[in-house]
């Protein structure tokens, strides 16, 4: 079985500070760890190996810095990793990034699987993986907590979305998003992290997909998405105050206080 | 002589005027939260019953309060964020419980690489404070709500302390005031300094019993650029505790080296509703190394690697995530909140680093003596370790004490003591002539003497 985990770095999301002024995140403030959803994604396929042998290939978009995160995941249990690296690849919105990666999945040849995590912590659309799936037409189910079942012809995932649970049968080839629910990633062993930090990264420049794909397609040229205003509403925290008096004064008070905030009406 | 209610509410109305009327609770219901801490149940010392809580929100005004008790010869005990272990802030007579929670300002000199705290900071603010300033404030002993001011005073410890040491050894100045309202100024933003009895030494780790501190100058060290952490499965606990001393010995210095059991260490993750990233084996080592690059940090681990595997371990994981790191040692911190509610005592015995696994197999057999379970996991790389007296098994709590003294004399025995970090609070004295001669108590009792001749801070019937 071949699987393919698309991966990401993200900031660490804990630390990241909010430009305000520029209207996005200072990536600057904060390391890079790996999108904590795709460790599951990564985990499962794994594990999926593991019963039913075959390969996992990582691919990520993104600058240089991310040969780290695709290193780590060697370690934890890919066997092959790809960076999709090019200024040309940059200032994609969510479109043009499956378009670039579903064009280095067609690159690569058959597979069977391809997983992702449901999202990312930093962007929290959801959108790259059920777009990669409709690039390479094939079907995809997201919010996948289980996987059921699964052999060389099909897969079977309960799915959640929103309050219901889906048991969805999927023909292969297909591609899945997961929650954080449906593994606990494993460590990797030290053996492993040591021989991955010596183990060669593919790199794919814009001349390595152009060939295969419509270069209009890609990075900014290719989104129809425009960031107008990005902004975060800042929010007052907890204003706690005292209040004295009789319990008719506080109850007035109490209720005048809600008036002027409007939680009463 | 019991302070009668009355006598303590006059002084309330006097020290409403120094601080305001709001910062002075008389209410008992308001008050609860202050009455203990940490320390289990069973062994929890009694409250009294007539106590005010006082927060002030300056040195001078700590100093003012002090003055008017010190007068009138009403006890006083300084509390911080109660994480204790030993009941060392519980107010047990009728008097004044001081919080200085509302001194919790922090400043980070980084030239200087030092940070000025107030008491009433906490661990969590002093930890945020550094690292914003890209600084690293390395120890970790344990609850984060734990105050600067409670942190000096027991000089707590916890994981961490191998590489740079305990709390002792990140105090370089101090700001205390005396039970005669007298404002003393210790030490200052100095690495060196010998001029005269260091008498900031004997503050630290006096358990409130001497002065109360307001502030604190805190040695800072660079943030390290790179950390991970290790977790070694081994299969017997032999096994584990023979590798502690050949890495201490290898030249790599681990900030931190922990060891659990897996027992208990999935009893702390199932607790938290978590799972232990690593189920093998009986007992595990948890390592943890930094420095400033992954090279240095990876070359370190790989001789490391060498040592574990020469003493059998089953195999090396590697945590680099931050968010796994920090699982990790959340899980291992609360080994002790998980077995809390079938506690009655957790003890933190110390010997020499190389009698650390005797003194396992000392536990081994009182335990198998009495037919009790001890849990035990410790700080490995200093020698300190965590048995916890547990309800299962134990008929009373004739039981308990007799277990306790005898794990008590087996650390003594090994060249140890009975308290490496939690400290005597009010439940040791006991059991302290086991390792203090007359004399060290004769010393103790003069200093405490010195500083407050009436005997008004924390009182202890022993150290005076």
């Amino acid at each position: 079985m071949n699987i393919i985990v698309l991966m990401k770095q993200v900031p660490e999301i804990e630390k990241v500070r909010f430009d305000y002024e520029k209207g996005r995140l200072d990536r600057s403030s904060a390391g890079a760890v790996t999108n904590p959803f795709d460790l599951n994604a990564l985990e499962a396929a794994v594990q999926i190996k593991e019963r039913a042998g075959g390969s996992v290939t990582a691919i990520s978009m993104g600058p240089m810095q991310a040969i780290e995160m695709l290193r780590d995941a060697l370690a934890r249990g890919a066997d092959k990793a790809i960076l999709l690296s090019d200024e040309r690849f940059a200032g994609a919105d969510t479109l043009a990034t499956a378009y670039t990666l579903a064009t280095a999945i067609k690159k690569l040849g058959a597979f069977d699987l391809v997983i992702c995590g449901e999202k990312t912590v930093d962007g929290d659309t959801a959108q790259v993986g059920p777009e990669v799936a409709e690039f390479l037409g094939i079907p995809h189910a997201a919010y996948v907590e289980e996987i059921r079942e699964i052999n060389a012809k099909w897969i079977v995932v309960k799915a959640r979305m929103e309050q219901s649970d889906y048991i969805l049968k999927l023909s292969l080839p297909a591609l899945i998003t997961v929650t954080k629910d449906i593994n606990v990633p494993r460590l990797p062993t030290l053996r492993d992290k040591l021989k991955a930090m010596r183990a060669p990264i593919t790199i794919w420049t814009y001349d390595d997909l152009s060939q295969v794909a419509d270069q209009k397609y890609f990075g900014f040229e290719g989104s129809p998405t425009r960031v107008i205003k990005v902004f975060t509403p800042v929010t007052g925290g907890r204003r706690g105050q005292m209040i004295s008096g009789s319990p008719e004064e506080i109850a007035a008070k109490i209720v005048h206080i809600l008036r002027e905030n409007k939680i009463l009406g | 002589m019991p302070l009668h209610n009355n006598a303590l509410l006059d002084v309330a109305e006097e020290i409403e005027r120094i601080v305001g009327e709001r910062w002075v609770i008389t209410q008992r219901d308001f008050i609860e939260s202050y009455l203990k801490d940490e320390t289990p149940e069973p062994i929890r010392p009694k409250p009294a019953d007539n106590l005010i809580l006082v927060k002030p929100s300056s040195t001078s005004e700590v100093s003012l309060i002090l003055k008017i008790a010190n007068e009138m010869k009403i006890p006083v005990f300084p509390v911080g964020g109660r994480t204790g272990l030993v009941g060392g802030s519980i107010p047990t007579k009728p008097g004044i419980i001081l919080s200085l929670e509302r001194m919790n300002k922090i400043e980070v000199d980084r030239e200087n690489l030092m940070a000025v705290a107030e008491a009433g900071a906490t661990l969590g603010d002093l930890i945020k404070a550094a690292e914003d300033a890209g600084l690293f404030f390395p120890p970790h002993p344990g609850d984060e709500g734990a105050q600067i001011g409670g942190l000096i005073a027991t000089n707590a410890g916890g994981a961490r302390a191998i590489k740079y040491g305990v709390i002792r050894n990140y105090v370089r100045g101090l700001e205390v005031v005396l039970p005669t309202g007298d404002i003393l100024s210790l030490g200052g933003k100095l690495l060196k300094n010998n001029t005269g009895y260091d008498l900031m030494q004997i503050i630290i780790g006096s358990e409130g019993t001497l002065c109360v501190i307001t502030k604190a100058v805190i040695r800072l060290f660079p943030k390290s650029k790179y950390m991970v952490t290790l977790i070694i499965p081994f299969n017997s606990r032999s096994d584990a505790m023979r590798t502690v001393p050949q890495i201490l010995r290898s030249g790599v210095i681990p900030l931190a080296i922990e060891y659990v059991q897996l027992k208990e260490i999935m009893k702390a993750a199932e607790h938290l509703n978590d799972n232990w990233p690593v189920q093998k084996g009986f007992a595990q080592l948890i390592i943890i190394l930094d420095g400033v690059s992954q090279e240095e940090v990876l070359l370190a681990c790989e001789e490391l690697s060498k040592i574990c595997e020469s003493n059998n371990a089953i195999d090396i994981m590697i945590a680099e995530a931050p968010e796994e790191q920090n699982r990790i040692l959340r899980i291992r911190s609360n080994i002790y909140t998980a077995l809390k509610p079938d506690m009655i005592d957790i003890l933190d015995v110390t010997v020499p680093p190389n009698s650390l696994e005797k003194l396992m197999d000392e536990v081994d057999a009182i335990a198998a003596k009495y037919g009790v379970y001890l849990p035990t996991y410790g700080h490995a790389g200093d020698g300190n370790l965590h048995v916890h007296i547990m309800k299962e098994g134990m008929k009373d709590m004739d039981m308990a004490d007799a277990i306790k003294n005898e794990i008590y004399s087996a650390a003594v025995k090994l060249g140890g003591v009975i308290t490496g970090e939690h400290g005597i609070g009010k439940l040791r004295f006991k059991n302290l002539s086991l390792v203090l001669s007359e004399k060290h108590m004769e010393i103790m009792r003069g200093i405490k003497r010195v500083f407050d001749p009436n005997n008004i801070l924390n009182p202890r019937e022993i150290l005076f």
